[in-house]
């Protein structure tokens, strides 16, 4: 409904009063900044408001060409900043979001009695018109005095119904315990309004109150920061990470190694910027050794790779949480996976470190037996190999290794990045009667994957098969580095896994050490 | 009141920036090419190359480390006094 539509009504002529509000930036919000580049439109809103939501969602697409014509156009929420901005995001609101909380000062200073209201300010700072409602018509001719006003040509919303629709009560005008009330999620549903925030990755999750996210710290800081998690650059503080915790269901206990994943995969020498990015399927698989493996419950045996383990799947999840949401990594937004995979949801495997014939992994990578360790590494989904047959280790091995001659592509060898082998109990039995040791079957995996180069130069190749002679033997890893062994799994079942690599991104393998919570 | 959350999101993270006001013409620009090092990316850029010269404008390339990872400062501030103009051959 325009109240006052005429681009003259409430306060036109008037000088816009300045804006108490916070915005997404570091810089304030101010008059002078919205009009630096010709005028500006602001566009009073509350989130509990129907008639706010079709507001936004008729008038963010325009954002964008409005701000290249010189009209910066900001939605004013009467709520906090991150329900603001999430809820700005889910209607497609491309302008700038600023919020102001109670007792609203903005829409005091601006006398509002309905959201939405849209407030054009012209370049010299003075109120030009207020539309209050949903008024297409009057919006319209908003929209040309600002045009004129620049010398553009503004798109205005769509002839689309309702073209004039009753706002709500501008939270300021009306009583403050009801306001309050207004503003409380109780009564609400507590995890939808989880999904309203966007606080989630497809799943619910659990709320991250304040009480929560103080348990899961544990008495750490929550202010120390962990660094910037890309792409979008988030500060990890520790009180984001354990919201993240909170939000994948772990238990406080387990949160040392979620700290500890979130500050491996911030090494830059993982390239999370890179994996979270890609259009490549790769997760971030968390491998976990050492003592804290049994101290909090996590699973090395039956299923070993899939559900049914809170620790496994949570300690996963929080850290996949901590990309999306803190580094922004959302699919279809800034991940730009082509297709993912399911452990992109969570990805946490324990070692069997008591049942397999080996040093475990974090020894191997420097660290003492007795040192929990979280090591992470850029992987594809598992791919599962059958052996129930072998009676050799070296035909083990062999069927083992050839598994993994497709992983990243058909052709493409040699590969540099690691391909991650988890050996089932049987087959790492096998290997134990033998007496190999685990640079013995490396060692024999590498040199038994490779093919002459004439067989490997169709479809997409690797410049090394390309410069090859057509009978030179090509490798499927350029090193036997390249091929990483665990052992987990459940003790009966002759079915262990390869997890292909995360190419072209220079990652390495992260290792960190879990800090006990007696620092 | 509301229940009191911890947010995940670091709400300092800035929304995307509205894309530069694109030029009519290319004639007597400095455009930079940027190859990030994806794969056959070079050769899309001198087909741009080619046009653009042709179109009248001076050109300069520059190559990131690698593709996967954010371009250095030291090259951003290559590219933001090389020209008035950036062409990125952005992926295979």
């Amino acid at each position: 409904m325009a109240l006052r539509a005429d681009g003259t009504g409430g306060r036109g002529g008037s000088p816009a009063p300045e804006l108490s509000v916070h915005g997404t930036g570091l810089a304030p919000v101010t008059i002078a900044g919205l009009t630096a580049g010709g005028c500006a439109l602001l566009v009073f809103v509350s989130e509990h408001c129907p008639t706010s939501a079709l507001a936004l969602r008729r008038l963010g697409p325009l954002c964008q060409a409005w701000a290249r014509a010189g009209l910066t156009a900001v939605a004013i929420f009467e709520d906090p900043l991150d329900l603001a901005i999430r809820t700005a995001r889910r209607l497609g609101w491309t302008g700038q979001v600023a919020a102001q909380e109670a007792p609203y000062p903005a829409s005091r200073d601006y006398g509002l009695a309905t959201v939405p209201t849209a407030v054009l300010v012209g370049r010299d700072g003075v109120v030009a018109g207020t539309v209050s409602g949903w008024d297409r018509r009057a919006l319209a001719a908003l929209l040309r005095a600002a045009g004129e006003g620049l010398g553009a040509d503004l798109a205005a919303p769509p002839e689309a119904e309702p073209l004039t629709k009753p706002g709500c009560s501008s939270k300021a005008a009306i009583d403050p315990e009801l306001a309050a009330a207004m503003s409380a999620s109780e009564g609400a549903d507590e995890l939808e309004e989880m999904f309203e925030r966007g606080w989630t990755d497809g799943l619910p999750v659990v709320p991250p109150t304040m009480e929560r996210v103080e348990a899961m710290l544990g008495g750490w800081d929550g202010d120390e920061s962990l660094g910037l998690v890309p792409p979008a650059m988030g500060e990890a503080t520790l009180a984001r990470v354990a919201a993240c915790a909170v939000l994948a269901g772990c238990r406080p206990d387990y949160f040392p190694v979620v700290a500890a994943a979130a500050r491996a995969v911030l090494d830059p020498a993982f390239n999370l910027h890179g994996q979270a990015v890609t259009t490549q399927p790769a997760g971030q698989l968390v491998v976990v050794n050492g003592p804290v493996r049994e101290a909090i419950g996590l699973n090395t045996g039956m299923g070993a790779l899939g559900p049914g383990f809170r620790a496994n799947l949570t300690i996963g999840r929080a850290l996949r949480l901590l990309v999306c949401l803190t580094g922004g990594a959302m699919p279809g937004a800034m991940d730009r996976s082509t297709l993912g995979h399911m452990g992109k949801l969570s990805f946490c495997v324990a070692e069997d470190e008591e049942g397999s014939p080996w040093e475990p992994l974090h020894v191997e990578r420097g660290f003492a037996a007795g040192q929990s360790v979280v090591t992470v590494i850029g992987s594809d989904a598992p791919l599962s190999i059958s052996d129930h047959r072998s009676r050799t280790p070296e035909d083990l091995a062999y069927i083992l290794a050839w598994a993994a001659a497709s992983a990243w592509s058909t052709n493409w060898w040699p590969l540099a990045e690691p391909s991650v082998y988890v050996i089932c109990p049987e087959h790492a039995q096998m290997f134990r009667d033998a007496g190999w040791t685990k640079q013995r079957l490396r060692q024999f995996m590498f040199e038994a994957v490779r093919r002459p180069a004439r067989l490997l130069r169709r479809g997409e190749t690797t410049p090394v098969v390309h410069m090859a002679g057509p009978d030179a033997l090509v490798r499927k890893w350029a090193s036997a580095d390249a091929i990483v062994l665990l052992v987990a799994g459940g003790e009966a079942g002759r079915y262990s896994a390869v997890l292909g690599p995360c190419t072209g991104m220079g990652s390495q393998i992260v290792s960190r050490e879990v800090e006990s919570r007696g620092r | 009141m509301a229940a009191d959350y911890v947010s995940p999101f670091d709400e300092r993270v800035r929304a995307a920036e509205p894309l530069a006001p694109r030029p009519a013409s290319v004639a007597g620009s400095r455009v930079v090419l940027l190859d990030i090092r994806k794969n056959r990316g070079a050769e899309f850029l001198d087909r741009v190359e080619t046009l653009l010269t042709s179109a009248g404008a001076a050109t300069t390339r520059v190559t990131k480390e690698i593709f996967s990872k954010p371009a250095a400062l030291s090259l951003i501030d290559e590219i933001a006094s090389g020209g008035g103009l950036v062409v990125e051959a952005l992926a295979d």
